[in-house]
């Protein structure tokens, strides 16, 4: 255990290391200066990805049943309620963490271990919350951009967050006593959430131009909406109306009238698609 | 204080209905998901392109796709002529179609509920109609997708679509921003163009 600690420390520092080393002068967005560094990132769990754990997630998908990804899922959210707990006393609201209190106590139980959520129709909402999120609720607003190895899109605070809560000894030590057992431990819980993501590949890179820039801003912006705070691409002033009723357009009227292209878009497919994305976290 | 939300709600609602007497964005919202997930419940694994060109055909004519391109383009809208504009439109549409209808059939057992009030902004001309909608098999809860209409002449339109708050017109912000930095805007359309070409054409 405190050699897993030592390895977090050493690559915490050796990350902000290479952070501050890679500030790029000429961000392509004002929330990226690392994005050097991210990119590297990206393409790393991008290569992890193709050879390891989407294969591995993909047979894991084909030989188990989806009631018992569903429990899989279920167990390790357990444990997540256990730190949404934390945070919420942090974070000063007593009655959420009495409710995620509640939830571990009765998946813990009449759950089975946590292998089935009885408490969300019991009326006990999954309400969870992060240390990043108790970083947030007390003045770090806004983050810079970070790629976390494996874990992926996230921020500064985030990742710090997410850092700290794995370094501490928290209740998963009940399920593992050393480093291998660890290694399988997350092994699962990456390869079972990965699971679910599966049909969704095709549909971002069809999507992105640059399916690097594609996540970053969808994830800021998603991010930002969940810590109530404004729009990131909202900020540059810029009214639509001014936009489109410039005197360049005055004189060309609207192509939405010509139904030329056989193809149309949807709206609710697409939502639908990466709803099940954003469902992720 | 539930009260006063309470009554606010139903303040909102009411002003948001004698305000669109003739058509109200989250009824012609309710009323397009409907028709689109009936067509769609129609589909069996062999009318895949039938049931796709149905929804096509109800949904296209609810989207402002040059709307929707400013508002992904942002400033940089301002440089592009006329012509520009419409081909950048159109190449963004057939992004956005191409990238979109190849998933649509796998909504087709999602449950979607309109929420009955709008945000209405813009003075009046603009409305955000929210919306869950939950997955068979998502066991994360409900989704939360939100449609922002404008008033037309023809009636409200939808330019942006945002899922948990990631709008799916904005994240192309700063990839087109990038483009037009580096190659102008006909550098852009090229960029679209090319995209679009090598996307497989949906079956």
């Amino acid at each position: 255990m405190t050699g897993k600690r030592s390895m977090l420390r050493a690559s915490l520092i050796a990350g902000s290391l290479l952070l501050a080393g890679c500030a790029s002068t000429h961000p392509s967005s004002p929330q990226d200066p690392y994005e050097s560094f991210n990119r590297s990132m990206f393409s790393f769990n991008d290569t992890a990805d193709r050879w390891v754990v989407k294969p591995a997630a993909q047979g894991y998908h084909a030989i188990t049943p989806a009631p018992l990804r569903t429990a899989v899922g279920n167990f390790f959210d357990n444990f997540k309620d256990v730190y949404s707990a934390a945070n919420n006393l942090l974070q000063a609201e007593p009655e959420k963490a009495l409710n995620d209190i509640m939830r571990v106590a009765l998946n813990s139980t009449f759950g089975l271990f946590g292998l089935i959520d009885i408490a969300t129709p019991a009326g006990l909402k999954n309400n969870k919350t992060s240390l990043g999120d108790t970083f947030a609720h007390w003045g770090w607003k806004s983050s810079n951009y970070l790629v976390l190895p494996f874990f992926g899109p996230s921020t500064v605070r985030d990742g710090l967050g997410l850092g700290v809560s794995l370094g501490i000894n928290g209740p998963e030590r009940l399920v593992y006593h050393n480093t291998n057992e660890a290694i399988a431990f997350y092994g699962v819980y990456g390869v079972n959430t990965r699971a679910r993501y599966l049909d969704l590949d095709d549909s971002l890179y069809a999507a992105a131009l640059d399916p690097y820039s594609y996540i970053r801003d969808g994830f800021m912006q998603m991010r930002a909406r969940q810590l109530g705070l404004p729009n990131p691409t909202q900020t540059d002033e810029m009214n639509i109306d001014d936009l489109v009723s410039s005197p360049a357009t005055a004189s060309a009227p609207a192509s939405e009238a010509a139904p030329a292209a056989p193809e149309a878009s949807h709206a609710e497919a697409s939502a639908a698609a990466h709803a099940e994305a954003s469902a992720a976290q | 204080m539930k009260k006063l939300i309470a009554c606010f709600l139903v303040l909102l609602g009411l002003s948001a209905h004698s305000m669109a007497a003739i058509d109200n964005p989250v009824d012609q919202v309710r009323e397009t998901s409907r028709q689109i997930m009936d067509v769609l419940k129609q589909e069996n694994g062999k009318n895949t392109k039938q049931i796709r060109l149905q929804v096509e055909n109800l949904a296209i004519p609810q989207f402002d796709f040059q709307r929707m391109t400013a508002l992904a383009v942002g400033l940089g809208w301002r440089q592009a002529s006329p012509a520009q504009q419409s081909a950048l439109s159109q190449q963004f549409q057939t992004l956005l179609v191409r990238t979109y209808s190849t998933t649509m059939t796998r909504i087709k057992s999602a449950q979607i509920d309109i929420q009955p009030n709008a945000v209405i902004g813009n003075s009046g001309r603009e409305a955000t109609v929210k919306s869950a909608v939950s997955l068979p098999g998502n066991d994360k809860g409900p989704v939360a997708v939100d449609y922002t209409l404008y008033k037309t002449p023809q009636g409200w339109k939808v330019f942006n679509v945002s899922v948990e708050g990631a709008s799916l017109v904005t994240v192309y912000r700063n990839q087109f921003n990038q483009e037009i930095n580096k190659n102008g805007v006909d550098g852009l359309i090229k960029m679209l163009q090319d995209k679009n070409a090598a996307l497989p054409a949906a079956k």
